[in-house]
This record gives C-alpha cells, structure tokens and sequence, in this order.
C-alpha cells in the first residue's frame, strides 16, 4: 500500500470566509434599513435606490446568496476536499468560483438599486446576471465533480451526496426559472405568464430554499458536527434515509406558496400533502444531529462552535416544522401574505444558516490561523447577542402576523368587516415592526462583535495557505482492483443521475400538465393585452418592487371579496409577464384597484401618501414626477412581449404604439385637471403608472355577462364562483 | 376554472395517488438498502470526517484560554 502526501487548499476556504463575514454585515445592515423603513419611512434618505422596494430585494439576494452563498462555499471547499482526500480538482476553477460568485454580488448591489429587476422572488436578477450565474455554477459543480473523481477516499460520505444535490439541482431550478427574453441590456420578460410563471417561480423559490439554503448546510451539518463534537455522527443510516427522503420529498412542496391563489386545486393539494410530508425526514436529521452530541454535551456549554450548532439545528428543526403547519390550507388562509412568513424565514435565515455559518466560522479561523480564540467572552457575547436578536425579531412579527390575519378576517355581528380600513390593521401592528428593528439590531451587533473576534484571531495567527495531508492510495495493479475502482468511480455518476430523477419527477409531474393544457385554460374572453403606457407603467410597478408590499391575487374567501372585489381568476393573468401576484402584503391587494379611485387620487398619493392615508407606512415616490418615461424602451419591449406570446399586431410598435401611448398619457392628464391638478406632465412616469393602476382587475368588468364569444373563450359569468368562506 | 377543465381533461385525480406511490417505492427502497448494508460499513462511512489524513498539528484545547 502506498501513502501519497498532498495539500489541501486553504487559502480558497479563506477567502470565502472572509466574503461571507463582509457580506453578512452588508445584507444585514440592508435588512435593518428596511426594517426601520417600515415604521419611519423617511429612512428612505429620500433616495428612490433604498426605497424600501428596491431594498428588499437587495436585502434578500445579499443575504441568500452573499453571506449565506460565500458560508456555504467556505464550508464545501474545506470539508470537500478532507472528505475526498484530496486538493480540489482545480484551482483555477475554485478562484473563478469566487471572483465569479462576488462578482455576480456586486452587480445584484449595482443594479437592484438601480430598478433592474425580474421581480420574481430571489431570482430578481437580469439576464446578463443570470447567464453570468449559470456560467459560475458550472465552474464550481465541475470543480466539485472533479474533486470527487480524483479522491483518495473510495467512500462517498453522506454530506458530499448533499453538496451533489445541491449542484445538479440549483443549476435545474436556475435555468428553467430564469427563461426570459431580453428587452434591453437589463430588461427582460419572462417566457411564462400568469398561473404558469407562479408556478414555476415557487418551485424555484420553495427549493432555492431547499437546494441552496437547507440541502448543502444538512452537508456541513453532517462534518462540521461530528467535528466538534469529535464523534461520528449518531446514525449513519438515519442520515442515507434523510438524504433520499427529504431531496424527493421537497421538489414537490413549492405549490404551497400559492395556497387558495388561482393555481389548480389539485396542484395546491399535491404540494400541501408532500410539504406535510417533509416533517419526517427533517427531523430525522435535526434528531441526528442533536443526537450526535449524546455524552458530549457538557461540550457545548464551553465550546461556541457547538453552542452555535445546538441553536442551528434547533433552528431548523423549528422551521421545518412551522414550514409544514403553514402549508396546511387552513392554517395558510390565516398566515399568508402576513408578517407570520417573515417570522418563519428568519427562524430559518438568522437562526439556522446565520448560526451554522458562525459556527463554522469560529471552528475554521482558529485552525486555519494556526491559533487560538481571541476571545472566548467576545464569542458568547455574539452567542446571546444573536439569540436574543432571534427572539427579538421572531415573537413579534408572529404577534403582528397573527393579529393582522385575525384583523382581516374580523366581520362584525352584522355581517360587515370590522376593520374595513387595510390602514388600520397596519397601525395596530407598527408597534412590533419596531421591536423587529431592535431584534435586528441585536444580531448584527452580535455579528460585528463575531467579526472583531474573527479578526483579531486571524491577526494573532499565522495564516496556513496548504495544509499537508496523507492518504493510502487505492490500489491499481491487479486486474480485480481495477475493475472495483471502476466500479467505485462510476457510483458518483450513478448516484448523481439518481439524485437528478428524484428531484425531476416531482417537478416534472407539477409544471409539466400545466404547460400542456395550455390550450384549455379558460381564457376570459375580455381580457386583453396591456396598452403601451400600461405597459411601462407595469415596468414601473416592477422597478420599484411594488410587488414587495402589494398582491395581485384575492383568494376565494368573503373576506377578501369583501375587502378587494371579485377573487381572481387564473385566466386574468395570461397577458401578466412575469406574474405579480406578491406575497406579502404590507399594504392592501391591488388586483382590483382600477376605476377604485380618481386618476388624482393616485397622482397626489404616489407623492406622498400620507396626504390621503393618514398614518400610511408606504414611501413617498418624487422622483415619478420628474423622471420621464423611456418611451424609446417600447419598441423593445413590444417585441419582447411578442415573442413571449402577448399578441399584439405585427408592426405595432412601430409608430402606432407611441401614438396609443400619447393618446392614453393625454386622457391621463384631462383627468388630473379634473381633480385640480393642473401642472401634470403627459410625459412624467407617474403617468405610466397611473395608467397600469387604473387598468388592474377591470378586465373582467368589461366581460359580457353570458353568452359563449364563440372563441371557445369562456365569459365570465360561466366561471365557478364557488368562493370557499 | 382551471381545476374544472383538468379534471375533465382525465387523470388527474391520479397525480396524487402516484406521487405518493412513487414516494413510498423510493422511501421503502432507500429504507431496505439501508438497512442491509453491513454495521462495518456504515461505521466506517461514518467516521469519515474524523479522519482526514491532515498531519496532526493543532491542539483542540488551545482555543479555549478563557
């Protein structure tokens, strides 16, 4: 037997680290200026780029894909190559994985602020971004591939088959999700529209939660916790049953996100019944985690990598319990679209992936620094600091959930709604948006206190770049060793293609009907294509990430119809690329909004809005009033939308459109003079978006009230009202 | 609605019975594999990640001088 001496690469696991710490204070201080905005508005320092809008998403992709992505790379690129006794495959690979990723982060800082935006939920990203990630991707699953192939260790332990999954099933989820035609260098149309773009973004959204931010960390889970606690882990079976069980079980569960919303019933039952599913094999792996520590836990009184772990998995096991409770309609009817599903996010972002990335983190630098702690007093201070940001952040958005959920259902003894205002149900829960802030705060003072620890213990250190390792080499000269390392060598492929039609098929059974009955969905007769000016002033509508606050969908139950209007209707949406249905509502649905309110109504509360809702929470827009609309971009446009299905005629965009436009931006400005204001330009985006506004939900007013068009288009009248509650 | 269209259109009220048939086969499969495979094994799959060959250097204690 012979023993090969090689080095494992330290200073790539370096650099991640040193990303997601950066990273980690710049999404978090993001996240707390959102948070303060909610209940002062002006923190907005009147810039339209930290417009509250604007900012959550940049809040959500800095955290996700900043700290989170650069935690979890930090975490693969150490233990992948111990775990395969071996130098990753190549490191040319590993350092365009890296200025690849941060790069990609820098242009999310760039143009999210900016307005250049899909819309749709952690894949706001345009599509230079998102060819650039795809490319990036690839870099590092070859890179991971190949480490595996060149390893020394004939075994492929279980947290190696979670970093496989992760790899096979981002690359899917990020590709089929982010199919769009370019209308610019930063605009783009998703190929989807309506009930068929919702679907495919929450599959994609519910397993980028699955794939990117639960299926590597259960990986870093299964080393870095046998690590500490220096133990293996309590059941290996337990943790192959974990693996197969939770990456079948999740691909199908996307569905819930959009409970009692236009999509087909049966789909909202399949991915309730899988999401309810999902329990199980998650807390088989949280048990196999914290059962790991069995006789070790005097250990995590002293050590904060396992004081972290402890609060990581317990973490994760509350999220995947509440995840699945949430999924159940009943319960859903009340928690969606309320601050119960930021509470539950967070549970699962500070306290799951933000505590196992610290834990990480002060097992990594020591070791890699060759040195010990700092401080350890510093570390249990950013331990209480965390957990305390956690409970302080959690409890009260569960309260202002809760209470918002019970305030919109709340109908008085007459039989009307109690609270008819939307406005009022926001002040009741103001206050806990505070104490959310303080919450924040407290983790990301608790996260500075862990950097300044981290730091000082890397300058007290000397900085190990290779670290030297020995392993037996698998034996080649016989005939039979050859062939069982050939048979060893083609498992990974074997194991991948395994793990690739497991997350397929659940996919592929959800999205795959609704794409072939296309043909059939019941098209509303009076549902048309938008106008040009409506469709810069939707345009508009995403660039400020309206979205982020309003809905577009009113679910079948009385107290939406009730508060909205008519509940919607999946062939309303067929023109809507991409959807924006929303999901979460910090202000009031706006499906039905057209015709609601006078054209000045909209023009004085877009300028500030507290002027006509008194106490209102939503930002001033100025810069609507003086910006003018890129009516050069139509052409553009038109045509994208063309391509993605929107029938309009051949030519239009060429000179008839603009006329349309001028004609429609003038009718607009008539209307303003009528509500007194006179100095209104015909050219000013406000325009555009008032247009879009106005225009929400009317189709269907318009609809004939019986009668088959003949089109095999079905008027609405014949639609199954069949409201649930 | 869309719902009333699909199930007219045949079949659909067997998605669910077949994913959850599809999820039983692959969860029994994954189950008996499991359980199959010798203590040995799954002892030493185990103890992969305390044992990554790096040449030992490093004192466990050291980090904790508080």
């Amino acid at each position: 037997m012979k023993t090969e001496t090689f080095r494992y690469d330290n200073r790539i696991v370096r650099a991640f680290a040193i990303a997601t710490m950066v990273w980690g204070i710049v999404g978090m201080s993001a996240g707390l200026l959102a948070a303060v905005q909610l209940f002062w508005p002006e923190a907005n320092l009147s810039l339209q780029f930290v417009t509250f809008g604007r900012l959550r998403p940049l809040h959500t992709n800095a955290v996700i894909f900043a700290f989170v992505g650069n935690g979890m790379f930090m975490g693969v690129y150490y233990s992948l190559q111990r775990l395969c006794k071996a130098r990753m495959f190549s490191d040319a690979l590993s350092w365009i994985n890296f200025w690849g990723w941060n790069a990609i982060i820098v242009a999310a800082a760039l143009t999210l602020p900016l307005g250049f935006t899909t819309s749709k939920e952690y894949a706001e990203l345009e599509w230079p971004i998102d060819l650039a990630i795809t490319l990036i991707w690839v870099a590092f699953a070859v890179n991971l591939f190949g480490t595996i192939a060149k390893r020394r260790e004939k075994h492929l332990y279980v947290a190696i088959w979670f970093y496989i999954a992760t790899a096979v099933t981002v690359a899917v989820l990020h590709i089929v999700n982010s199919l769009e035609v370019p209308a610019g260098a930063f605009k783009s149309y998703s190929i989807y529209a309506g009930v068929q773009d919702a679907l495919v973004q929450w599959w994609y959204g519910h397993n980028a939660v699955a794939f990117f931010l639960t299926t590597p960390f259960l990986g870093l889970m299964y080393y870095f916790l046998p690590k500490a606690a220096n133990r293996p882990v309590f059941s290996y079976r337990l943790s192959i049953i974990h693996f197969w069980a939770l990456i079948f079980l999740y691909i199908w569960a996307g569905p819930h996100h959009l409970l009692y919303t236009a999509l087909p019933d049966w789909a909202q039952s399949l991915g309730m019944v899988f999401s309810v599913m999902l329990v199980a094999p998650s807390w088989g792996g949280m048990l196999n985690g914290l059962l790991t520590l069995r006789g070790a836990w005097d250990k995590v009184r002293q050590d904060p990598v396992l004081k972290f772990m402890v609060v990581a998995v317990t973490a994760y096991g509350m999220a995947t319990l509440e995840g699945p409770m949430l999924s159940i309609k009943s319960v859903n009817s009340l928690s969606h679209y309320t601050d119960w599903t930021i509470a539950h996010v967070h549970t699962g972002a500070l306290g799951w992936n933000g505590f196992i990335i610290f834990s990480m983190l002060y097992w990594l630098v020591p070791r890699l620094w060759r040195t010990p702690l700092y401080s350890l007093k510093l570390a249990n201070w950013h331990f209480w600091l965390g957990l305390l940001g956690i409970m302080f952040y959690a409890i009260p958005m569960y309260w202002a959930g809760v209470t918002q959920g019970l305030m919109w259902k709340q109908f008085t003894p007459d039989g009307f709604l109690q609270y008819p205002n939307f406005l009022e149900t926001v002040m009741q829960i103001v206050p806990m948006y505070r104490l959310r802030a303080i919450g924040g705060t407290l983790f990301l003072v608790g996260t500075i206190v862990g950097v300044y620890n981290l730091v000082r213990t890397m300058r007290s250190g000397v900085f190990e770049p290779d670290t030297e390792a020995q392993a037996v080499v698998q034996a080649e000269a016989s005939g039979a060793a050859e062939h069982g390392h050939r048979w060893i060598e083609s498992k990974p492929a074997l194991f991948t293609l395994l793990a690739t039609v497991a997350i397929l098929i659940g996919g592929a059974v959800e999205i795959i009907p609704m794409f072939l009955i296309r043909s059939n969905v019941p098209t509303i007769s009076s549902v048309k294509p938008y106008t040009p000016l409506e469709v810069l002033g939707r345009d508009l509508y995403i660039r400020e990430g309206c979205v982020g606050c309003h809905s577009q969908m009113i679910r079948p139950f009385r107290s939406e119809t009730e508060r909205y209007g008519e509940y919607s209707k999946s062939g309303e949406y067929v023109f809507d690329h991409p959807f924006l249905w929303g999901s979460k509502r910090t202000g009031p649905d706006l499906q039905r909004e057209g015709g609601r309110y006078p054209d000045a109504w909209h023009y004085n509360h877009m300028e500030d809005p507290r002027s006509v809702s008194p106490g209102s929470i939503m930002p001033p827009y100025p810069w609507l009033y003086t910006q003018t609309l890129d009516t050069n971009a139509l052409p553009a446009r038109i045509a994208a939308l063309r391509k993605v299905g929107v029938p309009y005629p051949p030519g239009f965009e060429n000179g008839e459109a603009q006329k349309q436009l001028a004609a429609q931006a003038a009718k607009i400005v008539v209307n303003l003079r009528v509500g007194s204001i006179t100095n209104a330009a015909p050219n000013a985006e406000i325009i555009g978006l008032i247009a879009y506004l106005q225009r929400l939900g009317t189709d269907i007013k318009s609809a004939p009230a019986a009668a088959d068009a003949g089109d095999g288009s079905v008027p609405v009248a014949a639609l199954n009202p069949n409201p649930v509650r | 609605m869309i719902k009333n269209v699909l199930s007219d259109i045949g079949g659909v009220g067997l998605y669910g019975v077949i994913s959850v048939c599809l999820f039983f086969i692959v969860f029994s499969g994954a189950l008996i594999w499991t359980l199959l495979q010798r203590r040995t094994l799954m002892n030493e799959m185990g103890g992969l990640p305390l044992n990554d060959g790096e040449t030992p250097k490093f004192n466990e204690g050291e980090s904790r001088h508080e």
